[in-house]
């Protein structure tokens, strides 16, 4: 029977396959809000933005020990750049790469824990890819599940359920130490490894100042991960596609600050609040040149400094239709010459059909678990629970959910 | 010959007369043309039987982006022929059933469910059900599909699936029911008889 609603005008009809459970057509006026307030941003971006250049061009004629100082005066929890030895405004070219080097990247996803499941678990899954680049032959493909179930992996030191951002630094730490088995694996040939996000543990950066024995824990061993990439010489470097980092941003607008002025609370102040960096660059850089190299300011990056890692980074017009990604490398990569040069002319060889590294694109798809893919998993786990004797049982309210999730479709 | 019972699609589509399915395949486990498969159907009281007449490689974003590339580097295409899976979908035209122990050459009461696993029959049982050619005529009728070359190729990996000595006697038993089944067409029975001759039938 055709519904009431099936006579007016349905926006859900401009979309292949029809149904869909949003009301459009109640959405309709927030859309065209929506439409009209990024018109907005845009112009007020595009007015912000030779101001924040020229600001640029100012700050960086500055004497490197006023900046120093400065950076000082704003005190431990300012969150900016440090620049480094390199001219602010300079672009450079990629080195040649050399013949033979082994391209290597890792990504990871996972299955939260889910109280209302037959049985209580999460899967953290890890993708990788090592490409050696001038060897014509097929890459190495890996995918590592690791599906954790214990009591003490479930839950925190304090006896708690995990929470999906331990799951997440689990994750995290999951990658980095793919990195290190197949960069000690490629010893021998230079290899750039490459995660898809910043170097610095996202769980950390949230939790840092609540000091969890868990946080710290999962830190520890994703700074012992990294240790292991060091000694294994390879270039370490997190690459971000379409970067919200607005570190380069702040450290102009505090040399914009008289210098007596500076202090914790002024440099709070953003001038540019609208813009990121990726907008302050976007015409400075031409295609295939990076940036100057810059350090990241913030308490967490202290903990990284303290263990060599201090993170570093810089902005890279990939080439790839204007693209301008953020590069982030740890000290021991920044200071090498040679390993910075592989980072950037590794990715950039790596983003050449893709946009982003290849082996990220790859890395991905190897990790992702698909709802086919979790279905078949739980019903693994209902398998192995039936063979020890118990009746795998959801939650109600997880069965009514699949009640209403999986709508039929009947077309006549 | 395909030992293991290795999912090679999911039923998406089917009739009575066949069944079609898709799947995502490294190439170097793709199924072959004229392949043994089977899919349950009746809620598993039944296994319907069919023999691959066509396999497609379905649209990727990826490779459709290397291809379209001025010079996909040559590490990335061997990724993409050997290391990812593929999107296929294979086309099966139905050739018989089992039911428990028993091998029916005819079609089934039910055709397979939508995302009913698709597998290769293993060497056994390749050989149980065609220990009787009775699926031929049912086969060779079948319209809009190349059954003739299908026919070959299955009864080419048929002998196979058998030991050395006795490959050769069943082409020639084969060939005898084909040409007792083609006798009025004697050019299509030229065609197969060649086609079977490159299994090894002198």
């Amino acid at each position: 029977m055709r519904s009431p609603a099936g006579a007016r005008y349905n926006p859900a009809r401009v979309f292949e396959g029809g149904d869909v459970s949003l009301d459009l057509a109640k959405v309709l006026n927030q859309v065209d809000q929506l439409g009209a307030e990024t018109a907005q941003r845009q112009l007020e971006r595009a007015a912000a933005l030779p101001k924040a250049q020229a600001a640029l061009h100012q700050a960086s004629a500055l004497d490197p020990s006023e900046i120093r100082q400065r950076i000082e005066r704003a005190g431990d929890r300012w969150r900016g750049a440090s620049p480094g030895s390199e001219a602010w405004q300079i672009s450079l070219p990629p080195p040649a790469l050399p013949a033979r080097w082994r391209a290597i990247g890792a990504d990871g996803s996972q299955v939260y824990p889910d109280r209302h499941a037959a049985a209580q678990f999460c899967l953290v899954n890890v993708g990788s890819l090592c490409l050696s680049h001038g060897s014509g032959e097929a890459p190495l493909a890996s995918s590592q599940p690791r599906l954790l179930f214990r009591q003490d992996e479930l839950t925190t030191s304090q006896g708690e359920a995990i929470d999906t951002s331990l799951v997440n630094g689990t994750r995290d730490v999951a990658e980095m130490a793919e990195l290190a088995d197949l960069a000690e694996r490629s010893s021998g040939e230079p290899s750039l490894t490459l995660l898809d996000n910043g170097l610095l543990l996202w769980l950390a950066l949230q939790e840092f100042e609540h000091h969890s024995p868990d946080v710290d824990l999962l830190l520890k061993r994703y700074l012992g991960e990294m240790d292991r990439l060091r000694r294994a010489q390879a270039a370490l470097a997190g690459f971000i596609d379409r970067p919200r980092g607005t570190n380069l941003l702040r450290l102009v607008e505090l040399c914009m600050l008289p210098l007596q002025q500076v202090n914790p609370e002024t440099s709070r102040q953003r001038l540019y609040s609208n813009l990121v960096d990726r907008d302050l660059l976007e015409g400075l850089l031409p295609p295939g040149q990076r940036s100057a190299v810059f350090r990241v300011v913030s308490p967490l990056n202290a903990a990284f400094e303290a263990r060599g890692h201090g993170i570093h980074f810089f902005y890279l017009n990939t080439g790839y239709d204007g693209q301008i990604a953020r590069v982030e490398i740890p000290a021991w990569v920044a200071e090498d010459p040679d390993s910075l040069g592989r980072v950037h002319a590794g990715i950039l060889k790596e983003c050449l059909v893709t946009g982003i590294p290849y082996v990220l694109v790859r890395a991905h798809e190897l990790a992702v678990v698909t709802q086919h893919d979790r279905g078949a998993l739980e019903a693994l786990i209902a398998g192995a629970l039936l063979r020890q004797g118990i009746a795998p049982r959801i939650s109600q309210k997880s069965a009514t959910k699949r009640w209403t999730a999986a709508r039929r479709r009947h077309r006549l | 010959m395909t030992e293991t019972r290795a999912v090679i699609g999911r039923v998406t589509r089917c009739s009575i007369r066949g069944f079609v399915g898709g799947i995502r395949l490294r190439q170097p486990d793709l199924p072959v043309f004229g392949g043994w498969c089977q899919a349950p159907a009746q809620g598993g009281e039944t296994s319907v039987l069919g023999l691959i007449y066509d396999i497609s490689i379905e649209d990727d974003e990826l490779a459709r982006q290397l291809a379209a590339a001025d010079a996909p580097l040559p590490e990335q295409q061997a990724d993409s022929q050997l290391n990812r899976p593929i999107p296929i979908e294979l086309r099966a035209l139905t050739v018989g059933y089992r039911r428990g122990d028993a091998w029916v050459h005819a079609l089934p009461p039910q055709p397979p469910v939508t995302l009913a696993e698709i597998t290769c029959l293993a060497s056994a049982e390749i050989r149980a059900f065609t220990q009787r050619l009775d699926f031929l005529p049912l086969a060779l009728s079948t319209p809009e599909v190349p059954a003739d070359q299908v026919v070959s190729a299955a009864l080419r990996q048929a002998a196979a699936a058998r030991p050395a000595e006795e490959r050769r006697a069943f082409l020639v038993q084969a060939g005898q029911e084909c040409a007792r089944l083609l006798g009025q067409d004697l050019g299509r029975l030229e065609r197969m008889l060649r086609d079977l001759q490159a299994g090894g039938v002198a």
